[in-house]
């Protein structure tokens, strides 16, 4: 069971919103930018940031189509696409590209504004995988212009890892990140993308309070359920990941298979990783997963970000005797 | 096998001085960079003489200035890229490191499992270390007095060691490659070479860097250097020996292709090996292989995309830890 929207299998017509924001659990709003489908939503019909989750199928083509007034494009960030369908601005060019000059003005370009441009690739091993904006990335990945692709086992199962792999019932993303929130000023001519230093610490767009009991973060579901949580480091910071002391597998990573799953209670990921981890829901459990965000000089912790994990069942532990 | 033009061709056959009679004559070393080895049938004692001292470094723009430390190799051996020191050798080779001092500071020469805890060296003066080159792998030499401070500065350099048993090998028994690169990290923060050298000591908790550099250049100088920009055939297997020499945790992302992990710290990776994304933590070495399935121009850069910025504006014209990959 999907606890997100998508878009897809294989196809999906993205736009950019550059006049979206997220709102912190503190209340402050955040300018945001993110990729849009055809009805404005972003990751869930509820938010912005991060941009829509695209759907495939490994084995077959899958196409993406982007639409901008402005200078963006999409990289497919571990899907080993050919060069021509990269994304990157200096090596593929295939992207909206801006007028010189302007409030974009660090990228250099010529103007396709508003022709729509289609990626193509076939669809490699089935895991997970990201999307993000690679024109000055450095500025739009911090805005909120990244996702996650899903690649399926060639069946389309959508409760098998890859074919053969471990299954799942319960099936979550969660996108690591953070904002500084001077990187999000209105007038991004005067952004200043140097000495990143973050002051919320997010899970799917959500931070603090909001975060505990976000329904894409929170995992409440009846004890045995088996859930495979997709951990995608859409953000610039290493992270801790500990799921409240329940032991969890890591089964793959970046898309592929490990040769053996790995038993954890934690687990470091840092920019641009994917790992897939599964777990069961404990008879009984009422915790806290807890993402801390590390230094990337020291690994001291900048700050955390957590969400609920929860037994619905009214199982309860016994010993045996009623 | 490809070899990639020397940039610095002239120092091909003087890189290093070789003892064993017989050795040296042969075309041991052919006109490349630093990771271009010929398997020796015999074990050489190989010597370098180095010195540490300061430098002012012209950054990728061309204009910005920053003084800086170094180890440089006074016979005129150079590479990968801007690094003016690096070793390489053989298992059951003889290293001998002649090293003088001429910063204005003490320093204490050190390769994490290899040379460690050796005396300070005060300033002026001059030592040898000898010692049995060991087990096939990638490793960092550096200054440590204390802790990173000088790695923070640019202390530091690559070593190489190749197994002995005449195969192009990351280790003896372990995988064959095609060719091989050395790429080493650091990150300077302006204020803190500043600082120092106008002989203010800085505060590494402060340390929060603003310059990038693979094999002490940025972009897109990384992209021109031939020990540098990652240039292969289809079909090839390439070795790249990831060298953290600064103090951040980067994760080195490829377009293009997923790579294997071959080994962190000399100790094979045997958890998790098909990556895209591979993390090099401050002062590790991380071999892998890259085998090449499709042709391109692909990125390879840190995903701490910060750090691919220059002084924080975004590779346009000038960036940081970024390079092509370049398959034909
Ligand atoms: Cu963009
Ligand atoms: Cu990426």
């Amino acid at each position: 069971m999907r606890t997100f929207t998508f878009l897809g299998p294989n196809s999906a017509s993205l736009s950019v919103n550059m006049d979206s924001s997220t709102t912190m659990a503190n209340g402050v709003i955040v300018p945001t930018w993110n990729f849009e489908d055809a009805n404005g939503n972003g990751f869930n019909e509820d938010r912005f940031a991060p941009s829509p989750v695209i759907e495939c199928v490994e084995g077959q083509q899958v196409n993406v189509t982007l639409t901008s007034m402005r200078a963006h494009s999409i990289h497919f960030h571990g899907l080993d696409v050919d060069q021509d369908n990269d994304g990157v601005g200096s090596t593929s060019g295939y992207v909206a590209q801006s007028p010189t000059g302007g409030n974009l003005g660090r990228v250099d370009g010529y103007t396709n504004l508003g022709s729509p441009f289609t990626y193509t690739f076939v669809a490699p091993h089935a895991g997970t995988y990201m999307y993000h904006c690679h024109i000055d990335t450095v500025l739009h990945i911090e805005q909120g212009m990244y996702g996650t692709v899903i690649v399926r086992p060639p069946n389309g199962s959508i409760n098998e890892a890859w074919t053969g792999g471990p299954t799942f019932e319960r099936e979550h993303i969660w996108h690591l990140h953070t904002f500084d929130s001077t990187w999000h000023s209105e007038d991004i001519s005067s952004a200043t993308t140097n000495r990143y230093r973050p002051d919320y610490f997010m899970l799917n767009g959500s931070d603090g309070a909001n975060a505990i009991t976000d329904t894409t973060c929170a995992i409440e579901a009846d004890a045995g359920t088996n859930v495979l949580v997709r951990v995608n480091n859409v953000g610039y910071q290493p992270a801790l990941v500990e799921l409240g002391g329940i032991s969890f597998q890591i089964i793959a990573s970046d898309g592929r298979p490990l040769p053996s799953a790995l038993n954890v209670t934690q687990m470091l990921i840092a920019a641009g990783e994917r790992y897939d981890i599964l777990f069961t829901i404990p008879i009984g459990f009422d915790g806290l997963a807890t993402i801390s965000y590390k230094d990337i000089r020291n690994r001291n912790t900048l700050g955390t970000v957590q969400t609920k994990i929860k037994d619905t069942s009214d199982l309860i532990f016994t010993n045996g005797f009623e | 096998m490809k070899n990639n033009i020397n940039k610095n061709s002239e120092f091909s056959v003087t890189r290093r001085n070789i003892l064993k009679a017989g050795v040296a004559s042969s075309a041991l070393f052919s006109l490349a960079g630093l990771t271009v080895f010929s398997p020796r049938a015999n074990a050489a004692t190989v010597i370098y003489n180095f010195v540490a001292e300061t430098y002012t470094k012209t950054l990728v723009d061309g204009s910005t200035t920053i003084d800086a430390w170094r180890f440089r190799d006074t016979d005129g051996n150079t590479g990968p890229g801007d690094l003016l020191a690096s070793i390489i050798a053989q298992e059951g080779d003889t290293i001998i490191i002649n090293l003088t001092n001429n910063l204005d500071t003490d320093i204490k020469f050190d390769i994490p499992g290899v040379l460690e805890g050796q005396p300070s060296l005060s300033t002026g003066s001059s030592t040898t270390f000898n010692f049995n080159a060991p087990s096939a792998g990638s490793y960092l030499f550096r200054e440590n007095i204390v802790e990173e401070y000088s790695q923070a500065l640019g202390l530091m350099g690559p070593m190489v060691i190749m197994p002995n048993n005449g195969t192009q090998s990351l280790y003896a028994g372990g995988p064959t490659f095609d060719q091989q690169y050395t790429l080493l990290i650091n990150d300077f923060d302006d204020r803190m070479n500043a600082d120092v050298a106008s002989g203010v000591s800085y505060n590494l908790d402060n340390f929060e860097p603003n310059y990038y550099f693979v094999n002490g250049l940025s972009y897109p100088d990384t992209s021109t250097d031939p020990d540098t920009k990652v240039s292969m055939l289809l079909g090839e297997d390439v070795a790249i020996r990831f060298i953290n020499g600064g103090l951040l945790t980067h994760s080195m992302h490829f377009h293009g292709y997923h790579v294997r992990v071959v080994s962190r710290n000399r100790i094979p990776e045997t958890d998790i090996i098909d990556k895209d994304t591979v993390v090099i933590n401050p002062g590790e070495c991380v071999d892998i292989i890259l085998p090449v399935v499709q042709v391109g121009k692909f990125p390879l850069h840190t995903h701490y995309i910060p750090a691919v910025t220059f002084n924080g504006a975004y590779v346009n014209p000038v960036g940081g830890a970024l390079l092509i990959l370049e398959a034909s």
